[in-house]
């Protein structure tokens, strides 16, 4: 990736407790315990839960993508396993007497994760880049078209279900409420999340991000590139496992969905959107990619054209995602410039807005013309019903289109200006 | 006796249908080092821009003009998409190809809806070519071999016995020396993609009346393309040629032998389980060979890279 | 123990029908400065390729104090004591110059593939990383990217990642390629001090650089030596002078 990893190498003596590095965490802690006195609703924890399981998993992707520099296509199998093992265990809870208290449950879903990895990686990691990529693919395409022949482990069309409730409780908690099941996600959030982080700081993960810069550097000092992609992709596993675990608790079942290659290649998007280059960059992705998804796909039926379209543009003209975009202004911020982008940004916000909302209501407009049903002439955009076959909504859009575009692209030069004004350092003496 | 032939003949369709595509991804990858994960987008493409162009002018138009629209669209690919994320690296290039084929499925969708469309053969070919003991061999198909078998010999003739072949030959075995020939490469580049999903938009027209024109198309065929090209070898034309042809009859031959798994067990002297609707191994024993006939090309391919990681024709070791 | 720190013996490799190194043998002795000369295209890199384990020899054998080296991986060489920079600079690009550094100390410190030890707790592992920076001059650079490095400072900083792991044989590939003349000064000074007491192998073209440092040159024509010898033999070897100068005049035309 062209992205300048951070940097672990700041510390020098390193104190037992150095505040600056662990305030972030107990802030995200007490952040987490929070939440629901806030977002209380039974929706609400659904859609923090899920955003929780992806941040787990899209972290878990990253240890490859932007540690390790491996692209996986069919990542979706690992956190899938892990989830599908987990739900046969809470039946095996239920009916077979296992004492296995739920909390301790996503531990074993990460060790079921760990172990498939274990066997696929042994010959898929022999290789980096576009053959891994390949293996990747293939391999998750073979689990995904195997779970409708294995039936007594994937259960087929319909898939596997559990119930939560059924182990042994302690302290009167037996996970039925949905705010307990959130409890127990964060916690496992926070513990994973935290483990991925220091997974970076050790020799391992240091030499990772050796072998992905340059594998043959590595080779001659000493480490074998193969094991080295080798352990990261097994850790990676373990931590997809321990999201497909929580996943077996929340939803209470797994089915194909969870294998496919249309999961495997949300996650990439995921994590790339937010930025493969920074530990927090999954995060954010997963945060924005939820919220998205939750919020679009109440409005519009073409959500997934706009995700696509925002997904090629990220990789054409911010490879470094949306945290890569926060990081470029670190610079002018340092500098004490930050104050110079302020006047070209609030000009360029309107146009711009008015731009990307006149565009997706083309489309939708369009769209609206050529599939709603005969006689379904009337359309709602931003609360303004009218008909999408007259010629006025068209003549409007387009106006609206060409006229920000205009003054967008009247703006651009100021903007850039600025822009190379804030990032401009004194030359070093 | 009969049902060989016709399930030969049935094979060398998808087989060739496989080379199709498969020839164009390993052009393209062996001159540019990029994998292009949306081809099967474009063999998509194809299919529905010669639906809508017959919808015009009949299917024999589309025929002709729909595989240089996708061409054109590919080009347009490389020349604007492509060659801007070319500078950060191959697994970027790899992400674009991704998220392009993601796109166009929504944009397919976004055009044509989400049913198959009304994309038929033409009457001229709706007929049976001939029947062995029974078994019609549609006319269609024939014209599928003789189009696909055309195209092969087309590309044979223009890689051995052209100036622009022994170009093609010289960047297949050493990739990085054409790069100083002195050709322009930015050009020769956005040809080759053109080329390339052309052969892929073609493949889609043809198939389309036969497979079924609808969005899901390219991701059906696009995983088992992939897998094909591993299987002969990343960058070998010959490799792509016998692994596609492979493929196809395995999963033709595989589809038509209704065995049951339980008599390959009970032939070699294993005894079922007594209480079958509790045995966890009761899917083996209830497998039949047709089921297990879409897995069978990913088994080939694990079992290949753990026996040759480079495939079986591949030289290459990267 | 008296085995030379590096012994080849009929070493030979072909690319399919060529064959680029013909029935090699040298010694070279623990604690020997040697230089391998040659004109272009006459198998330095492959050869350097050879020992360092990136090839494998299509005849003939390759030995470290004794012991043969053959068909082990580049990182197996290297945990046997051998070290080895490139002739185009290989570096991290996008790690600080600290981190390079450190990275060229894990394996011969012990971490291995640890993922249950943090690097920045590791006072030894910094302070060693720290001295070494010391020891080539680019403390002031401790914690800038890699990437963004002078070309001269880019060569330094590859001689102190391939010495970092405190290989007792050291082999630079053109050290001094694409330098100016202050820049060469300062790189042979700093070979010089970081080799002590070790084994040096180096090709290189500026016979400046090698008269100053080598203890013994070889010279290579056409994948054969036809001199191994002191600096002043070689230079007044006939052959050497005949067959390098005329071969070396060819390759200039």
């Amino acid at each position: 990736m062209s992205v300048v990893s951070e940097n672990a190498s700041e510390a020098t003596q390193s104190p037992l407790i150095v505040w600056s590095q662990i305030l972030p965490w107990i802030m995200a802690s007490v952040l987490l315990a929070a939440l629901p006195f806030v977002f209380g609703s039974g929706s609400a924890l659904t859609i923090m839960n899920q955003m929780a399981i992806t941040i787990i998993f899209a972290l878990a992707y990253n240890m490859l993508l932007g540690q390790g520099g491996m692209l996986s296509f069919g990542h979706a199998v690992y956190m899938g396993l892990g989830g599908f093992f987990c739900v046969h265990l809470m039946n095996m809870v239920e009916y077979d007497n296992l004492w296995l208290p739920l909390p301790f449950l996503p531990l074993f879903g990460g060790l079921f994760g760990l172990m498939f990895a274990t066997i696929i990686g042994l010959f898929s990691t022999r290789r980096a880049g576009t053959v891994f990529a390949m293996i990747s693919l293939g391999v998750g395409e073979l689990i995904a078209a195997s779970s409708i022949i294995v039936v007594a482990f994937f259960g087929g069309e319909e898939g596997v279900s559990g119930d939560r409730t059924m182990g042994p409780t302690a302290l009167g908690i037996d996970f039925a409420s949905q705010k307990e099941v959130y409890y127990l996600t964060a916690f496992w959030l926070v513990l994973s999340a935290l483990a991925m982080f220091l997974f970076s700081r050790t020799p391992m993960g240091r030499i990772a991000n050796a072998v992905r810069d340059n594998e043959e550097r590595a080779e001659f000092l000493g480490y074998s590139q193969r094991y080295v992609r080798l352990i990261s992709f097994c850790a990676s596993g373990f931590f997809c496992g321990i999201a497909g675990g929580l996943f077996a608790i929340n939803f209470e079942i797994l089915t194909q969905e969870n294998l496919d290659l249309t999961s495997s290649g949300i996650i990439l998007l995921i994590t790339f959107l937010g930025g493969v280059g920074f530990f927090i960059g999954p995060i954010i992705g997963a945060i924005v990619f939820t919220m998205l998804q939750t919020v679009l796909s109440l409005y519009t039926e073409i959500w997934q054209l706009y995700l696509g379209v925002l997904f090629l543009m990220t990789v054409m003209f911010f490879p470094a995602g949306l945290t890569g975009l926060l990081a470029m202004h670190s610079l002018p911020y340092r500098l004490g410039k930050f104050s110079l982008l302020l006047v070209p940004y609030a000009k360029m916000a309107l146009p711009a807005l008015v731009l990307v909302l006149s565009s997706a209501s083309l489309l939708e407009l369009l769209f609206h013309a050529r599939h709603a049903s005969v006689g379904e002439n009337e359309m709602t955009l931003f609360g303004i019903t009218f008909d999408s076959h007259a010629l006025t909504p068209w003549i409007v859009l387009v106006v609206l289109l060409v006229g920000s575009f205009m003054i967008v692209k009247r703006q651009a030069p100021s903007l850039y200006d600025a822009w190379q004004s804030a990032n401009h350092m004194e030359p070093r003496s | 006796m009969s049902l060989i032939i016709v399930n030969l003949l049935d094979g060398l369709v998808t087989g060739l249908l496989l080379f199709m595509l498969c020839s164009g991804l390993t052009l393209i990858f062996s001159m540019m080092g990029v994998l292009n994960f949306a081809h099967a987008s474009f063999y998509m493409l194809g299919a529905y821009f010669a639906y809508q162009i017959s919808t015009y002018l009949g299917f024999w138009v589309g025929l002709l003009v729909a595989p240089f629209v996708v061409g054109l669209a590919g080009a347009l690919v490389e020349r604007y998409g492509l060659r801007r994320v070319h500078k950060y690296g191959h697994v970027p290039e790899l992400i674009f190809t991704f998220g392009l084929a993601l796109l166009i499925e929504e944009l397919v969708q976004f055009i044509w809806g989400k049913s198959q469309m009304a994309y038929e053969q033409p009457p001229a070919l709706d007929f049976t070519a001939f029947a062995i003991a029974g078994n019609a061999f549609p006319a269609y198909k024939m014209f599928m071999i003789f189009i696909a078998m055309g195209i092969f010999l087309l590309l044979l003739y223009i890689l051995t016995r052209t100036r622009i072949g022994m170009i093609i030959q010289a960047a297949l075995s050493y990739p990085h020396t054409v790069q100083n020939l002195g050709h322009n490469v930015p050009l020769i580049f956005m040809g080759v993609f053109g080329v390339g999903t052309a052969l892929a938009g073609l493949a889609g027209v043809i198939a389309g009346p036969a497979l079924g024109t609808f969005p899901g198309m390219a991701f059906q065929l696009g995983s088992i393309v992939f897998v094909t090209i591993v299987i002969g070898g990343l960058g070998s034309l010959w490799g792509a040629l016998f692994a596609s042809l492979l493929i196809g009859w395995l999963q033709t031959f595989a589809a038509s032998y209704n065995i049951r798994f339980a008599d390959i067990f009970e032939f070699f002297g294993f005894t079922p389980p007594v209480d079958m609707a509790n045995s966890a191994l009761r899917d083996l024993w209830t497998l039949t060979v047709p089921q297990i006939g879409p897995i069978l090309p990913y088994l080939l391919m694990v079992a290949v890279l753990v026996i040759r990681p480079q495939g079986l024709f591949g030289r290459r070791e990267t | 123990m008296n085995a030379p720190a590096i012994e080849l013996s009929g070493l030979c490799k072909s690319f399919g029908t060529i064959e680029i190194i013909r029935d090699v043998n040298l010694q070279v002795a623990k604690g020997e400065r040697h230089a391998i000369i040659g004109p272009n295209g006459a198998g330095k890199s492959t050869l350097f390729n050879l020992i360092t384990g990136k090839y494998t020899a299509t005849a003939g054998s390759v030995s470290l104090h004794g012991e043969n080296v053959q068909n082990l991986k580049p990182y197996q060489i290297n945990r046997r004591g051998l070290s080895r920079s490139f002739q185009i600079t290989n570096i991290f690009p996008k790690m600080s110059v600290f981190e390079n550094i450190r990275c060229g100390l894990l394996w011969s410190m012990g971490y291995k593939y640890s993922f249950w030890t943090l690097v920045n707790r590791q006072t030894k592992l910094t302070e060693r990383t720290d001295e070494i920076l010391e020891q080539i001059n680019m403390t002031s650079r401790r914690n800038d990217i890699a990437g963004v490095l002078t070309y001269a400072e880019q060569r330094a900083l590859e001689i102190g990642i391939t010495i970092a792991g405190g290989a007792d044989i050291v082999m630079l590939d053109e050290p001094t390629a694409g330098m100016s003349h202050s820049e060469t000064d300062y790189i042979v000074d700093l070979i010089r001090t970081v080799t002590q007491d070790k084994t040096l192998v180096m090709v290189e073209h500026d016979m400046g650089v090698i008269f100053d440092l080598a203890d013994r040159i070889s010279v290579l024509v056409y994948g054969q030596f036809i001199a191994s010898d002191t600096p002043a033999k070689v230079r007044s070897n006939e052959k050497v002078q005949e067959a390098y100068l005329g071969a070396a005049m060819e390759a200039e035309h």
